[in-house]
């Protein structure tokens, strides 16, 4: 297990170094200057950017770039020198972090919970309702049902706020737009895995047996139809840890996706590349932490590492 | 197994609760006391240093912060702000200016002269990535100081006492007073102002300000709350307690955020929010001093034909472009904006002359023709280079439109990303471009100037001596009656007979504001809204 990991973490490291050179030469390639903003003068651009060591040969920006980096430095923003980049990061993070995790923990807790009514219960009714609700939810892109969600509740009804984060209720409108599929695609996930585990002898025994139905499913089902799951909200936990441009962008959430496309407009080449190593790094550990995690809630995994290290 | 799953849950849960905890701050308009308005703006960029490189954050915080030596009101007079007179010599090259005795930083201390050449010699190094830099560039050895061939010592500014700032140019310029509300010669405190990227500028305790507001709270990304400078000279004439200014992305979340009753003014709004207000109190359109137009690229064929250049002008239709680009926009056929006022008679510039060229469709055939192009045979393709905002795809598409109909030739449409634009535009790698061109300071030479050879904003290869020496000569001519007639001369030139750009149209700004506030001003120079003066009604 620990060699397993030791080799994901070196991968890990490895894309990221790739990561990080694409993106830097890909970056200098866009046409365009962090100092150009449409009336500034050729000739002030000219010398800004020579001050800035931007008319270096771009390998050397590159190395230089690197060392920086080794030391911890990721360089300050061109737009405002004032600012470090790690500044930005350790300020907007926490704010995208603080939406994504709660819409993962409302996506995990409705998804799983409509999944597994839907595959509990007997009623037609119920089964299409819940069919009809997740095919909706899934159906509908996440930008389209935030405009709706802000025309309704803030702008007609003016139930809830329209902008920013400066209260818990901020929180409803962007949360519910983001959960929506994922909560959708954890139901349909869910309730497709117990039927199957449903139908298996050992819930018939158990039921034999006297347990309940409910606690058949909860202690005995549910924790076997988990592993697909857990799948799914890895990947897309990293997604939302790495925020969401539009929705930010509906709600003006000061956090990562914002700040993302605003560095790109502006040619930030600094914050460009501090965002794509900082995303880049939540998303592999994040993958990497969806497959201990599995192999921790699943014996059988543990047990093919434990023999593959034999 | 059960426990686990759990465990995970309480987790995530905990964080969740931890997270929200943990970002919420505190609502801006929850802790304004007295009098206060809140306006949106867009996205936090640049600077808030005079010195530094600046956008639109900056020009927000200044308008109710940063008093300039002083400027124009709206019916062309003199306002003095930070200085109290000036004197010229005869031939305008020295500009001497008293500054106000009673003047103070919002700290108490008082205002002077080294701190409007504080500005002055800090953007004057590439570092501080001034873009207006260049405006510095009349002073005496201003410019060799910037391309480091001179000395700071040599620069042409004198600070004799502290109440008097003296500035030596090299040539004559008799707008130099126009050029003073820019952000270069705008003063900062040099007790705190010491580089652009030491922070002092977005920090409540070194942020000061000399006009009737002071920099109260800045949270990045987020807002800034601006509350009255008690030790503002003029401070009884200042009726609001607070400003709040809220960073917004996009103008769609700014009119949203007005119809929920979170801000109480949205600035430049896209044109379908006047449709949308017709008719009600809420709705202010302002005129934007501000001409968008085309720049033909004079090195390609056929366009350094002026009489094909000219049959392009008269062939666009720009009453039915309007009609259909939006009600925001008015046909143009001046360079020169046309709502830039003429201080000297009080009058809009460009209707004190007669329209450049009118539009001619049977002319504009013949002129194709004796160009060598009959009904447009032969004429070689053309590119235009536009960027991907809404406006001007649409304007694109009916130039290409029209051409095609008017003048059967054919324009091939290149959106590019607005950054990218610029770079194509610069580096003069075009056929045709688009061009957008806002006034910096309130005289018709901004623009003007941009087709003088030796203009870096001249990127279509205009060289045209007879032109150059006209709009030169008006920079020295003190009577502003012959001076005035020089400008109208030099344009009818640029754009009734050469035929250097395509002019399209003037915009208007569609903003929201509550009926409750009064007092809100147009800076004559660049159309922007100023709230110094503003109130609201309880």
């Amino acid at each position: 297990m620990l060699g397993y990991t030791c080799k994901r973490i070196l991968t890990g490291i490895f894309s990221l170094f790739v990561l990080i050179t694409v993106t830097f030469f890909l970056v200098r390639l866009i046409p365009g200057s962090p100092f150009q903003q449409g009336g500034v003068s050729d000739q002030v651009v000219e010398a800004i950017e020579q001050e800035y060591g931007l008319h270096d040969p771009v390998f050397i920006q590159y190395i230089s770039y690197i060392v920086n980096l080794l030391h911890g430095d990721l360089g300050i923003s061109y737009q405002d020198p004032a600012t470090r980049v790690t500044d930005i990061i350790a300020r907007a993070w926490p704010v995208t972090a603080s939406v994504g995790i709660t819409a993962l923990a409302v996506s995990v807790f409705l998804g799983t919970g409509a999944g597994i009514v839907k595959a509990v219960s007997r009623r037609r009714c119920v089964k299409e309702m819940i069919s009809a609700a997740g095919m909706l939810s899934a159906g509908i892109p996440s930008f389209a049902a935030a405009i709706l969600l802000l025309l309704v509740f803030s702008v007609k009804l003016k139930w809830l706020p329209a902008s920013g984060l400066l209260s818990p209720a901020h929180y409803i409108l962007p949360v519910t737009a983001l959960s929506l599929y994922p909560s959708a695609m954890i139901a349909r996930l869910t309730a497709n895995a117990l039927d199957g585990e449903l139908k298996k002898e050992y819930v018939l025994f158990a039921r034999a047996k006297g347990m309940g139905k409910w606690r058949t499913v909860l202690t005995h089902a549910l924790k076997n139809a988990y592993l697909p799951v857990l799948n799914y909200v890895g990947p897309s936990s990293a997604a939302l840890l790495t925020g969401s441009f539009v929705i930010e962008s509906i709600f003006t959430i000061p956090g990562l996706g914002r700040e993302f496309v605003g560095s790109i407009t502006n040619r930030d080449y600094t914050l460009i590349l501090g965002l794509t190593i900082f995303m880049g790094a939540v998303v592999i550990f994040v993958n990497l932490l969806t497959d201990l995690l599995c192999a921790w809630l699943d014996p059988q995994t543990r047990r093919a590492y434990r023999e593959e290290k034999m | 197994m059960k426990k686990r799953l759990t465990a995970v849950f309480i987790t995530l849960a905990l964080f969740c609760t931890l997270g929200i905890s943990g970002c919420v701050t505190a609502d801006p308009a929850a802790n304004e006391e007295g009098r206060g308005i809140t306006v949106a703006i867009s996205s936090d960029t640049g600077t808030m240093d005079p010195a530094g490189s600046i956008a639109l954050t900056y020009l927000a915080y200044s308008v109710s912060a940063l008093d300039e030596l002083l400027t124009y009101d709206e019916s062309g007079e003199i306002e003095y702000r930070a200085a109290e007179s000036y004197e010229v010599n005869d031939d305008s090259t020295v500009w001497t200016f008293h500054l106000r005795e009673d003047a103070l930083w919002s700290d108490g201390s008082p205002v002077t002269s080294a701190d409007f050449l504080n500005t002055i010699t800090r953007a004057l190094d590439p570092a501080s990535g001034s873009g207006y830099a260049n405006y510095l560039f009349p002073i005496e050895n201003a410019e060799a100081i910037y391309n480091g061939e001179a000395d700071m010592s040599m620069l042409g500014v004198e600070t004799p006492d502290d109440n008097t700032l003296v500035f030596h140019l090299s040539e004559p310029c008799v707008y130099f007073l126009d050029l003073l509300r820019l952000p270069v010669y705008t003063p900062s405190c040099s007790k705190y102002a010491d580089s652009v990227d030491s922070g002092w500028d977005k920090d409540p305790d070194t942020s000061l300000a000399n006009g009737p507001f002071r920099l109260a709270e800045y949270v990045p990304d987020q807002y800034f709350v601006l509350e009255k400078n008690e030790y503002y000279w003029n401070a009884e004439a200042i009726k609001l307690d607070t400003i709040t200014y809220r960073f917004f992305d996009d103008t769609q979340s700014m009119a949203n955020a007005y119809e929920a009753g979170e801000v109480d003014v949205a600035t430049s709004l896209s044109s379908t929010v006047m449709e949308a207000y017709e008719g009600t109190e809420d709705l202010f359109v302002t005129d934007q001093i501000a001409t968008r137009y085309i720049y033909m690229n004079l090195n390609v064929k056929p366009l350094d034909d002026v009489r094909v250049r000219e049959a392009i002008n008269l062939a666009i239709d720009r009453e039915e472009l309007c009609k259909i680009v939006g009600n925001d926009t008015e046909p143009t056929y001046n360079l020169v904006a046309k709502y830039m006022k003429d201080k000297s008679t009080g009058e809009y510039f460009v209707d004190e002359a007669e329209q450049p060229f009118e539009e001619n469709i049977q002319r504009a055939q013949e002129l194709l023709a004796q160009a060598g192009y009959p009904d447009g045979e032969g004429f070689p393709e053309l590119t235009y280079n536009y960027p991907t905002l809404e406006m001007d795809s649409d304007t694109a598409q009916v130039i290409q439109e029209q051409l095609k109909e008017n003048l059967n030739i054919t324009i091939n449409l290149e959106a590019q990303e607005l950054q990218a634009n610029y770079s194509t535009r610069y580096a003069g790698d075009f056929d045709l471009c688009r061009m957008n061109w806002t006034a910096d300071f309130a005289d018709p030479y901004t623009y003007l100037s941009m087709l003088l050879s030796n203009s870096t904003y001249n990127c279509s290869g205009i060289n045209d001596p007879e032109y150059d020496a006209i709009v030169e000569k008006s920079n020295s001519e003190a009577d502003p009656e012959k001076r005035s007639s020089l400008l109208h001369q030099a344009e009818q030139i640029a754009v009734g007979e050469q035929f250097y750009i395509i002019p399209l149209y003037a915009m208007k700004s569609v903003n929201l504001v509550d009926p409750d506030i009064t007092g809100i001003r147009q800076i004559p120079a660049s159309g922007a809204l100023e709230y110094r003066y503003a109130d609201i009604s309880e």
